[in-house]
């Protein structure tokens, strides 16, 4: 609780250095109104907003049911693994290796409980024969099967990320460097233990998680039979664990003293050692929390994709340190918040599904999905700097 | 906290908007706007990185284009899930069909089934769900097996007069697909058969995987050649692969036309506009040939067929029979072949 005490004072210029700015004036004017705008930690919400409302006068389609639905469900697991990418940048990290957690817990998740699997698909795996065979994994048919596997995906995230951690703190390697060797080797080995190949037969139980609803909803006149398609999900079992994690992750942030040692390490890690911090095991914990959040992501997209993929996440890189870049959290550390990566994990989807909906030539989406994100964040730096000067 | 709770009250007036969206009569669906035959359709394919694919890709829009048909494309760009995604997008526009070329077949399986559950008819193009299938889907595909197995035949014919000349047995090699492809795995059983049907004529095959990536293939054949240098007939699953081929045999003396001492008997499947220029020139003696006219045409007819049926879940497998090209019949069968069409448009040149 001391150590509570000891940071509490700095917290909130490392934190939300926003909240120090010296806010403008209670003006009713439109000026003002912007200024508020502009310099308010929800700018990119507020953003993601009036994008959602211009575009939805030309793109009606934009705010059909079954979109928001859908703009939803591809919303939680980025926000999962992103989650784990916001506790890494606050002490002033990255962890490129999230995306080959993603594909080692994948396939190892799907080696334990797949029901059943293809010889002439997987007979080149190095597991063939040991711990895959046509029957399945190692626990088909076990009605523990799905909770090992959970358990041996959380387990494998967080000892890729305490591997990190250990090179991270102990050898004082750069967290870029290591991340990448990482992402390369583990990525490699995933290929290697299924040839490439997905693992399909992935049991029921599973598959809820990533496609499961708990809350449906139907919008539209009475009708003697409604077809699926007219079915929304609208609470999921990916909502919901997605949530939880974003939920802990904030508490950890804000309500413990871990947190506030990862703030303060973000901010100085010469200063937080010197204080007393621990910074080492900070460090340590936070790759495998980051770890952790990806092996949650790796479940939901497994499921989603009903399959164990070694090459599952190898595109994601960008949004999810994009998401929660673009949400106000600092490449330099010290700054950022779970719910601001909320904010930009909405702006990527939002962004990702307007651009599909716009009907673009497939050649320019990719174009233009960078161009507005380089906007967005150059908006984000001319905002941090006229809050320098204000502050 | 108060930051927090700020959030929070933020976030709960967006779910209140968005709420209202899902009460306001505004959001009844909107008629997709509709082109003068009435009919949107989603096109969403994996990527264009091969010749195939990008003249699948020129035929299928061009097909609808003058069909008058509205096309939404999307491009997975080799991630499943980014796929997924696309296809749900195109579903909430209330598309009339959709056209698949899947990242694989096992993602093929799960976007069938998303398809299936909202009523909308789907055609999956030139790569197969997996073998457990249990999704309905019209699945136009081209018979890999008996194509390469015209193929292979030609170059087994071919094998047999060398052998005569030097009485020692042939070292086969094939680049294998990613056998998660059943096109790969179709491909591969179409060598083989061929393979086993001469056991007093092959060695026993080598056979290097590809993972139908230009690099690994790359890698792995050096490999194999270096451990294996008598090799001296290989079949390549696709041919988009033979740039690669041709980089590995050129240093090594190997890359010789036919007819020349020390030529590789050399053959694929695709029928792409690479495979016609080098059986122009004599380095290929076979390519297993995909119509891929027929069938980008036979997908438009069963889908827009499914549509005005309102059958929202067609199941039927449309089989391309294909057939081979070889240095015996370039003459007068090369306009069959896609690629030597696209060869003969200067589709190399540009």
């Amino acid at each position: 609780m001391a150590t509570v005490e000891k940071f509490s004072g700095v917290e909130p210029k490392m934190s939300g250095q926003r909240g120090l700015i010296k806010r403008p004036g209670s003006g009713q004017g439109t000026h003002q109104l912007l200024r508020r705008l502009l310099f308010s930690e929800y700018f990119i919400l507020y953003i993601s907003i009036a994008y959602f409302l211009i575009l939805a006068i030309f793109k009606p389609a934009l705010y059909q049911p079954a979109n928001l639905s859908n703009m939803l469900a591809n919303a939680w697991p980025l926000f999962a693994i992103a989650t784990g990418q916001t506790f890494v940048l606050l002490i002033g990290g990255i962890d490129l290796s999230q995306t080959s957690v993603m594909a080692m817990t994948s396939v190892a998740g799907a080696v334990v409980m797949v029901e059943s699997a293809s010889a002439t698909v997987l007979e080149r795996s190095p597991l063939w024969g040991h711990l895959l065979t046509e029957e399945g994994g190692i626990l088909a048919g076990s009605s523990f099967a799905v909770a090992a596997a959970v358990m041996v995906m959380l387990l494998i995230g967080m000892f890729i990320g305490l591997l990190n951690g250990l090179a991270v703190a102990r050898f004082n390697m750069p967290a870029f460097m290591v991340t990448l060797v990482s992402m390369t080797f583990f990525s490699a080995v995933a290929i290697y233990l299924t040839q490439s190949e997905n693992i399909r037969g992935i049991p029921e139980t599973f598959l809820k998680m990533g496609n499961g609803d708990m809350i449906s909803l139907y919008v539209g006149e009475k009708a003697s039979k409604i077809t699926r398609r007219d079915i929304l999900s609208f609470i999921t079992y990916p909502a919901l664990l997605s949530m939880a994690l974003g939920f802990v992750g904030h508490i950890v942030l804000t309500r413990t003293v871990l947190g506030r040692q990862i703030y303060a390490v973000g901010a100085n890690r010469a200063a937080a050692a010197v204080s007393g911090v621990p910074v080492k095991r900070v460090i340590i914990l936070v790759f495998m929390i980051s770890g952790f959040c990806a092996a949650v992501a790796s479940i939901l997209y497994t499921a989603r994709l009903e399959a164990g993929r070694p090459t599952l996440g190898e595109n994601l890189l960008l949004d999810v340190v994009g998401a929660a870049v673009i949400g106000g959290t600092s490449l330099f550390g010290g700054k950022g918040k779970i719910h601001w990566t909320f904010m930009g994990v909405l702006f990527f989807v939002l962004l990702s599904n307007s651009l599909n909906l716009l009907n673009l030539s497939a050649f320019y989406i990719d174009m233009v999905k960078g161009a507005i994100i380089l906007l967005a964040a150059l908006t984000d730096v001319t905002r941090t700097r006229l809050l320098a000067r204000e502050a | 906290m108060k930051k927090f709770t700020h959030f929070l009250t933020v976030a709960v007036l967006v779910v209140a908007v968005l709420a209202a969206t899902f009460v306001s009569p505004l959001a009844k669906p909107a008629p997709v706007a509709h082109a003068q035959e009435g009919l949107t359709i989603c096109f969403a394919f994996q990527d264009l990185e091969t010749e195939f694919w990008v003249a699948g890709h020129r035929a299928i829009t061009e097909t609808l284009a003058d069909l008058g048909v509205d096309v939404i494309e999307v491009n997975g760009n080799q991630d499943a899930n980014r796929q997924l995604e696309q296809v749900r997008d195109c579903i909430a526009q209330g598309v009339d069909g959709i056209i698949m070329i899947p990242q694989d077949g096992e993602s093929a399986v799960t976007i069938i089934g998303e398809a299936n559950d909202n009523d909308v008819p789907i055609a999956v193009f030139n790569r197969p769900p997996s073998d457990d299938n249990p999704n309905n889907a019209l699945v136009i595909v081209a018979d890999n097996e008996i194509i390469a197995q015209k193929a292979v035949e030609f170059m087994a014919q071919r094998a047999m007069r060398q052998i005569e000349t030097s009485g020692e047995k042939i070292v086969p090699l094939i680049l294998v697909g990613d056998l998660g492809d059943p096109n790969a795995v179709g491909r591969r059983d179409g060598f083989y058969n061929v393979i086993e049907k001469y056991p007093d004529l092959f060695e026993t095959p080598i056979e290097v995987a590809t993972e139908w990536d230009a690099a690994t293939a790359l890698a792995n054949l050096e490999a194999a050649l270096q451990g294996n240098p008598d090799i001296n007939f290989i079949f390549t699953s696709s041919d988009f692969l033979y740039p690669t081929i041709r980089s590995v045999l050129e240093p090594m003396g190997k890359w010789v036309p036919a007819g020349q001492p020390g030529h590789v008997i050399l053959g694929g499947l695709d029928g792409d506009a690479t495979a016609c220029s080098l059986m122009k020139d004599g380095y290929v003696d076979a390519t297993g040939v995909q119509d891929l006219f027929f069938e980008a045409q036979a997908t438009m007819d069963a889908l827009l067929q499914a549509i005005n049926d309102e059958n929202y879940q067609p199941n039927e497998l449309i089989p391309d029979p294909g057939f081979a090209l070889t240095l015996g019949t370039l003459d007068f069968e090369e306009m069959d072949m896609w690629g030597c069409v696209l060869f003969s448009e200067g589709f190399l040149d540009q």
